[in-house]
């Protein structure tokens, strides 16, 4: 067989297997056996007129969009040979720095189970647990003593351990040379240049209207908003996640944004999946984690202060309370190069048949963690949707930007591209900012890190979401974090510190994020890429 | 048709230096890797896998034995085969290869044949797509081996985090 064949039956193969256990699977099932009582379906062509009967009804569909999730989400089968750690990080010196790096957070969070006195899991007393029942729904009016919890790690932290990453193989040496990358990142991991940028994202093209300019005063809406809502909505009668994706690359109408972000991600609401919430909202009411801890300082130090997410606190609760104890999540180790936390229940120390997963789902959160969720709080009301919708954008996109991978939408590829586009197309500044000792990533580290959650006003958050979605890729990130810095050229030129560099950086709400009318050009003159204000 | 790997000696890599200078500040860019299979008879060679270290390209060559007459004969099989698409990132820098016998057309009389046979005719793609009876097959293979597994494995509670309805703690550990 040749190779191409034999891969193309391999993958398929896998999805064929990944499909059966799923629900979508037990559905096909069932109205392929229904189906045998349709008058159209005949014995002697059963099987042709099954398939015509799944195309007619929209089954296939359902069928093709579970499919293309799969196809999204999943690497493509390595070789055979391969190991599964290959899978989740084919690089041996990124995956030893990944482990070190858990090591360092298992190690802070043990210290501060023993100093507290506070057990990492603790099953509630009857009396707690109907007490916490009832406030369910305003857990934010609590008021715990959080002083002594501190979060685990902040994303400084994980820049210097990122910083520090060497690939043994490169001979870089401490001394500076030609070789040496004149940015924080020491790695050379392949990042796109300006053509592949522009190749990638040929929608975000000058000639191809998009939503948040477009829809401006200067373009007549009728010309494009009209015409591009009108295509949303077929696109979701049409219930296709491809064509979908294709569409949210030029933004989404606020009004249909929810409902198709639901179906790229292949979401929908069945009784089994908020029965599944029910069932992971009963486990937060029976188990008490040291991490719900951790989550509710997050929430309170973070979007509780922030003016456009303070009105979601208890949805975030909801959701993040409950996502740490879902064990689904844990599939999604498989091509992430990070680990789930491994503990044993006390007593049976190194006893396999009691070894756990802590949290359950494997994901310690970080200083930061709920402004993940904040923002879709915006779209999603009903709680189950939106935990769904949130699962989803965790294993698809969020677990890349705070593992240490060779990924191309990986954090590690993303401060590389940053410092290699400010470099190339804004040397001048790059050169200022680093001789005052401003190394421009320390200031847009934590824009990527959050996904610009936070910083940009949220219409133009859900606006860059689209675009994450649209291209399966967390790349525009980076491209943005060098635009704002374009942008703010003039004045960075100017300042003399990191801390006055970071004031000039401080505001994002501003800005607009929409290709269009160039007023400040970053890139070549031919390029599609600004920002405008 | 079973395949099995033929035992092989890899012996050092030997640098390719120009002249006899032996500096420890040049190095050069190109190391030769030495094959030998001792004492095997005659076997058709179908893959040669490896994992790759930082290689950006792969020339092999192969000595031929035509006859005992003749003397015998070094033949390029494979020649600067891209391993990295961009040598100084880290593209495919540690990826698994294999190379199979189809893509090196002048490996037409390897020394390890007793006798030549003929080219395996590639089956007919049908619109690009793979046959579909033996993608079936293929997929059956794949669920009887999950099965095997599933079988051999201790049942896990799927959505339960805890054991017998227990999740309390020690500490975290370190492995």
């Amino acid at each position: 067989m040749l190779q191409e064949e034999s891969d193309l039956s391999l993958i398929i193969a896998q999805i064929v297997q990944k499909l059966k256990g799923s629900n979508l699977y037990a559905q096909l099932e069932r109205q392929a056996w229904a189906s045998l009582q349709r008058p159209e379906i005949k014995l002697e062509s059963l099987k042709e007129d099954i398939k015509e009967f799944f195309k007619i009804s929209g089954w296939e569909k359902k069928l093709q969009n579970a499919v293309y999730s799969e196809l999204s989400v999943f690497p493509l089968p390595s070789h055979p040979a391969a190991p599964p750690e290959h899978l989740k990080e084919p690089l041996v010196y990124m995956r030893k720095a990944q482990g070190s790096w858990e090591k360092r957070i298992l190690k802070s969070l043990n210290s501060m189970c023993t100093e507290l006195s506070i057990p990492l899991a603790r099953k509630r007393p009857v009396g707690e647990q109907k007490e916490l029942l009832n406030k369910w729904n305003e857990m934010g009016t609590d008021e715990p003593d959080l002083s002594l919890f501190r979060p685990v790690y902040a994303p400084k932290d994980f820049l210097e351990v990122l910083i520090n990453l060497r690939n043994p193989n490169y001979e870089s040496g401490d001394s500076l040379s030609f070789r040496t990358h004149l940015g924080l990142i020491q790695v050379p991991l392949k990042v796109k240049d300006i053509p592949e940028l522009k190749e990638f994202f040929v929608e975000l093209g000058l000639t191809t209207g998009q939503l948040g300019i477009d829809d401006s005063t200067q373009v007549p809406p009728e010309l494009f908003e009209n015409e591009h809502v009108r295509i949303g909505q077929k696109v979701l009668t049409q219930q296709d996640s491809a064509a979908a994706q294709q569409y949210i690359r030029q933004g989404s109408p606020t009004a249909l944004r929810a409902e198709l972000w639901a179906l790229i991600l292949n979401i929908s609401s069945h009784p089994e999946d908020i029965l599944y919430y029910e069932q992971l909202k009963t486990n937060v009411i029976q188990h008490d984690l040291l991490v719900d801890s951790l989550i509710y300082k997050d929430v309170k130090l973070t979007a509780s202060n922030d003016d456009y997410y303070f009105v979601f606190e208890d949805y975030l609760y909801q959701v993040l309370l409950c996502f740490s104890r879902d064990t689904s999540v844990l599939s999604h180790f498989a091509y992430n190069s990070a680990s789930p936390p491994k503990s044993y229940i006390r007593g049976k120390l190194g006893l396999e048949e009691y070894a756990v997963f802590y949290p359950p789902n494997g994901v310690i959160p970080f200083h930061g963690f709920s402004m993940y969720v904040a923002p879709l709080c915006f779209l999603y009301h009903e709680p189950s949707k939106l935990y769904q919708i949130f699962r989803e954008m965790y294993v698809r996109f969020f677990f890349r930007l705070h593992s240490i991978s060779s990924h191309p939408s990986g954090i590690v590829s993303l401060c590389l591209l940053f410092e290699t586009l400010l470099q190339t197309y804004l040397p001048q500044l790059f050169y200022h900012l680093r001789e005052i000792g401003a190394q421009p990533l320390r200031i847009s580290f934590k824009w990527m890190v959050r996904a610009f959650s936070g910083y940009l006003a949220t219409d133009q958050l859900l606006l860059l979401w689209d675009r994450i979605l649209g291209y399966n890729s967390l790349e525009i990130l980076a491209v943005l974090a060098a635009a704002v810095f374009a942008f703010r050229a003039v004045n960075l030129m100017e300042v003399t510190s990191l801390a006055a560099a970071e004031a000039v950086l401080a505001d994002l709400s501003t800005l607009k994020v929409s290709p269009g009318e160039g007023q400040i050009q970053l890139f070549a003159p031919d390029s599609v890429l600004v920002i405008t204000f | 048709m079973s395949r099995v790997s033929v035992p092989c000696h890899v012996k050092g890599t030997v640098a390719l230096q120009v002249g006899d200078v032996r500096t420890s500040q040049g190095r050069p860019g190109v190391l030769v890797i030495d094959v030998t299979f001792p004492s095997v008879a005659p076997f058709e060679l179908q893959e040669i896998m490896f994992k790759n270290y930082y290689t950006a390209f792969l020339t092999i060559r192969v000595r031929q034995h035509t006859s005992t007459h003749t003397p015998a004969k070094w033949v390029t099989c494979l020649r600067d085969y891209c391993l990295m698409p961009d040598p100084h990132s880290e593209e495919g820098a540690q990826e698994y290869v294999s190379l199979f016998k189809h893509q090196s057309p002048s490996m037409t009389f390897p020394k390890w044949l007793s006798h030549p046979v003929p080219c395996e005719q590639p089956t007919p793609l049908l619109e690009g797509l793979p046959d579909p009876s033996r993608v079936s097959s293929e997929v059956q293979q794949m669920w009887a081996l999950t099965e095997m597994i599933r079988a051999s494995h201790t049942s896990t509670r799927i959505g339960r985090f805890d054991v017998d309805g227990c999740y309390d703690l020690n500490l975290l550990s370190y492995t």
